[in-house]
């Protein structure tokens, strides 16, 4: 039987001419386990949303073709009927969850179905066992960690029981215990229902699907088994998916599998094991930070003593609630007076702790996670020059122009910052942050929910800081990220400092910590020494 | 007294109403503060236990004994409120937060009134007894023809009417931090209010909290960036308020994005698919809603004997 079947699907946004979606023809047999990806904005959130019925109820434009799931034409059957067959996770579980309480999220949806309370009462129980968050049951939702709330998110979809489950970046957000816990209820699901991955990080869901779908400019760009990526990774290339490291190489040099461990062996014996990355070499302590803080009642929440070298890119890694953003939030004097918190931050010899936050602006910036919040002027000329205005720096008078350029800016000087995309948006943060004499730049998740293309571009910009003198704090669960660009990893873990090395080193056992190594790391690594992993 | 000196001292008296309030608001309570008295926690204790729709009622009963009874029962109302939050989850800090919040409204609205009640009402109140002038503004204070001059009346009739409105709006919270978003709906939803509005409600009470901690962060960078890097110490607090205000867009953009997903979120579970819903725990009268509703009782029983005995609204407010 067919869980899904498109026909000549055509959906253009209100005010837009161009196709948001154009899809001939594409089924999805019931039981079957599908990746979609493709590049931000290429398409793949409409075509979901083309699934679940949410266009054309709920988003308007112009819709052509049909959409079956199940046999049940979308467009002709109501949201509530259809949600009984079909239900989404999205990325982001904080705008997903509803309620406060774990129970009354997952209780939400039979609810709206006026089921009796026996029976909504025995579908909480059933999504709580799958996903395994019968711990977290009197807890308030806004209280749990990111992988705590996604696990929570799909219990909600699951008490719907949909025949058709649809996860959209169900690990954008989340570390990789979280990861591989949402996995498991994905494997568990596999057996089940007919699942839909929406995700960047091909490399990520692979072991789980059957089948890749690639969207690209509203159209599918490739739809092929999953075994059979091997075999199309220049063309995934070509549009700038992320594919795992070892299938490039083995895809160069004409090998024929998958396997990590025989490519590995084959490039060995050809001598074609590539290099790794440059890494900065040791440089003179810029920031030394000794970070000790509990709540008020003395649970301990960051206990440890981090440097930075000059001209340096640190990645901090670890579980989420290792300590990371409380690291963070202590450097820059953001703690909440709530906690107890004893703190030592010298900065270039001088010591800065008991320094108010707009001091230790002077040499210290800051990009949240949710950059937006800092884009508070009308102009991105007069965003990037606010802290040139504020700390009246008279010798800046050439700054402003130096910094829309070397962040691309310059064509946009005159428009609303919020209106930009995603990269824009971001670039104009930096490049606001460090607009006086900033020397220290820390990032909090900057790869959260990008894809390759914007991970990539962040990357290349950090380079280019650090060349341009720079010293770079990098808060992220992403280890490909991390290896590629990072010159040294400290990988915190129940608010103590665990590992402090090179990617190299520190990658070699972060998996006790739950900071799994990415495949580039892996492809160049022998075999003996990851036997734990 | 110095020209110079009597005008200084006008403008700050003048400006004490609102700025202390604020002062009180930006240092005492900070936007933390805020956060953490209008979101849900769980516990265990009598407020945590009560259905939604009781405290909704004794709410509805708070404002109206405050509102026809004379000043010092409402007084007494905030007093004994403000006590109940020792039994809230953090209780001490949320207490500490309901008392400045109290000082707030009261100093505010004290100062709102004071120096604008015309003498002819203050002699009413009074009973005509003579005013005890504090303070006399230079005439260009004059506003609309009231006199400009503080007395000690004046700010005892603000005074009093502030306590009209302390007991209820420390009564509202008390809803906000006891009551799940999904009980209220299912309160209100059970006295027939239609389920889009009360949606509407919970999801601006899961938002609101959402918004102070928003918030604050863009502060925090702002200061980073430099507000407030030229202005004295003294001044800091208001720079607080200034980033606030300037935070309030991108805020605001930053929520509307993500509001995109929660409608996704609650259509895609069958929100609105019916008239109604079922609940799976539905609301029920326990014991304490009994007990809230005999105090409720006594509460009305008192306020109709206190009008009867003259203790009602009016002039005189000071009784």
């Amino acid at each position: 039987m067919k869980a899904l079947e498109i026909k000549g699907l055509k959906f253009s946004y209100i005010g837009s001419e161009d196709s948001a979606i154009e899809i001939d023809h594409l089924s999805i047999e019931d039981g079957e386990t599908v990746l979609i990806t493709g590049k931000s904005g290429g398409g793949k959130s409409t075509l979901v949303n083309c699934i679940t019925g949410i266009i054309p109820h709920a988003f308007h434009g112009e819709y052509e073709g049909t959409v079956e799931v199940y046999g049940q034409n979308v467009a002709e059957t109501s949201l509530a009927k259809l949600s009984t067959e079909v239900g989404t996770v999205l990325q982001n579980p904080e705008t997903q969850v509803l309620n406060y309480t774990v129970e009354e999220e997952v209780a939400f949806g039979p609810e709206n179905l006026c089921l009796e309370s026996d029976d909504i009462v025995s579908r909480v129980a059933e999504a709580i066992e799958i996903t395994g968050i019968s711990s977290l049951n009197e807890r308030e939702t806004y209280a749990l960690s990111g992988g705590e709330m996604q696990r929570v998110a799909i219990a909600a979809v699951l008490s719907m029981r949909p025949k058709l489950l649809i996860l959209d970046e169900p690990t954008s957000n989340i570390d990789p215990e979280g990861t591989a816990k949402v996995f498991e209820i994905l494997k568990r699901l596999k057996e089940e229902k007919t699942l839909i991955v929406v995700e960047h990080k091909v490399e990520r869901v692979l072991p789980f699907v059957d089948r890749i779908i690639v969207i690209d400019n509203g159209k599918i760009f490739l739809d092929i088994r999953s075994h059979d990526l091997i075999h199309h990774v220049d063309k995934m290339l070509e549009i700038g998916i992320e594919v795992p490291i070892h299938y490039i190489y083995a895809r160069k040099n004409g090998i024929d599998s998958d396997d990590l461990d025989l490519i590995r062996e084959k490039l060995r014996e050809k001598g074609m094991i590539p290099a790794s990355p440059l890494r900065a070499r040791p440089a003179r302590t810029v920031l030394r930070a000794a970070i000790l803080v509990s709540t008020a009642s003395g649970k301990p929440l960051a206990d440890c003593s981090i440097d930075l070298e000059e001209r340096h890119i640190l990645a901090i890694m670890g579980r989420n609630g290792a300590g990371k953003t409380t690291f963070l939030k202590g450097v820059m004097g953001f703690l909440d007076t709530d906690l107890r918190s004893e703190v030592s931050i010298i900065l270039d010899g001088r010591d800065i702790s008991g320094e108010h936050i707009i001091n230790r602006g002077r040499e210290i910036a800051f990009v949240p996670q949710n950059f937006d919040l800092t884009l508070i002027n009308k102009s991105v000329e007069r965003e990037v020059a606010y802290s040139i205005n504020k700390r009246k720096k008279k010798s800046y008078g050439n700054r402003l122009d130096e910094l829309m350029d070397m962040f691309s800016l310059s064509d946009l000087r005159y428009r609303d910052p919020l209106s930009l995309s995603l990269g824009q948006r971001r670039r104009v943060a930096i490049a606001s942050a460090i607009a006086t004499d900033v020397r220290v730049i820390m990032f909090d998740e900057p790869t959260s929910g990008q894809d390759y293309f914007h991970k990539e571009a962040l990357g290349r910009e950090l380079v280019r800081l650090k060349e341009a003198g720079y010293s770079i704090i990098v808060v992220t669960h992403d280890s490909r990220f991390v290896y590629k660009y990072a010159d040294r990893i400290v990988v915190l873990d129940k608010g103590k400092k665990v590992l402090d090395g090179t990617p190299e080193a520190v990658f070699h056992e972060s998996w006790k910590y739950s900071v799994l190594p990415p495949s580039d790391f892996l492809l160049r690594s022998d075999e003996y020494e990851l036997v734990n992993y | 007294m110095n020209l110079l000196i009597i005008n200084l001292i006008s403008w700050l008296i003048f400006f004490f109403g609102a700025a202390f309030p604020v002062l009180i608001m930006l240092k005492a309570i900070g936007l933390t503060g805020f956060m953490k008295v209008t979101r849900f926690e769980s516990y265990h204790t009598f407020y945590y236990r009560m259905n939604p729709a009781v405290k909704i009622i004794l709410g509805i009963v708070v404002m109206a004994v405050a509102a026809l009874t004379i000043w010092w029962i409402g007084a007494l109302m905030t007093v004994v409120i403000l006590l109940t939050y020792l039994t809230l989850k953090d209780g001490k800090r949320k207490f500490a937060t309901g008392f400045f919040l109290t000082m707030m409204t009261t100093i505010g609205t004290t100062w709102a009134f004071a120096p604008y009640t015309p003498y002819a009402i203050l002699n009413e109140a009074f009973h005509g007894s003579a005013l005890t002038s504090l303070w006399v503004w230079p005439s260009y204070f004059t506003v609309m023809g009231y006199q400009p001059d503080l007395t000690v009346q004046g700010l005892i009739y603000g005074f009093q009417i502030s306590m009209r409105f302390t007991a209820v709006s420390l009564m509202s919270l008390v809803l906000v931090m006891t009551s799940t978003p999904s009980q209220v709906l299912r309160s209100l939803n059970k006295v027939g209010v239609p389920i889009s509005i009360t949606f509407s409600l919970v999801i601006a009470m899961r938002t609101v909290p959402r918004i102070f901690e928003y918030i604050d962060t863009s502060v925090k960078i702002q200061f980073m960036r430099g507000l407030g890097s030229r202005a004295p110490r003294f001044l800091r607090p208001f720079y607080v308020l200034v980033g606030a205000i300037n935070g309030i867009v991108p805020v605001i953009v930053f929520l509307v994005r993500g509001a995109k997903d929660t409608a996704i979120s609650a259509d895609t579970r069958a929100f609105r698919a019916y008239q109604k819903r079922t609940y799976m725990r539905p609301a029920t009268i326990g014991r304490v809603d009994r007990m809230a509703f005999s105090i409720i009782v006594l509460v009305i029983l008192i306020t109709v004997i206190a009008v009867l005995m003259g203790f009602g609204r009016g002039i005189p407010y000071n009784g």
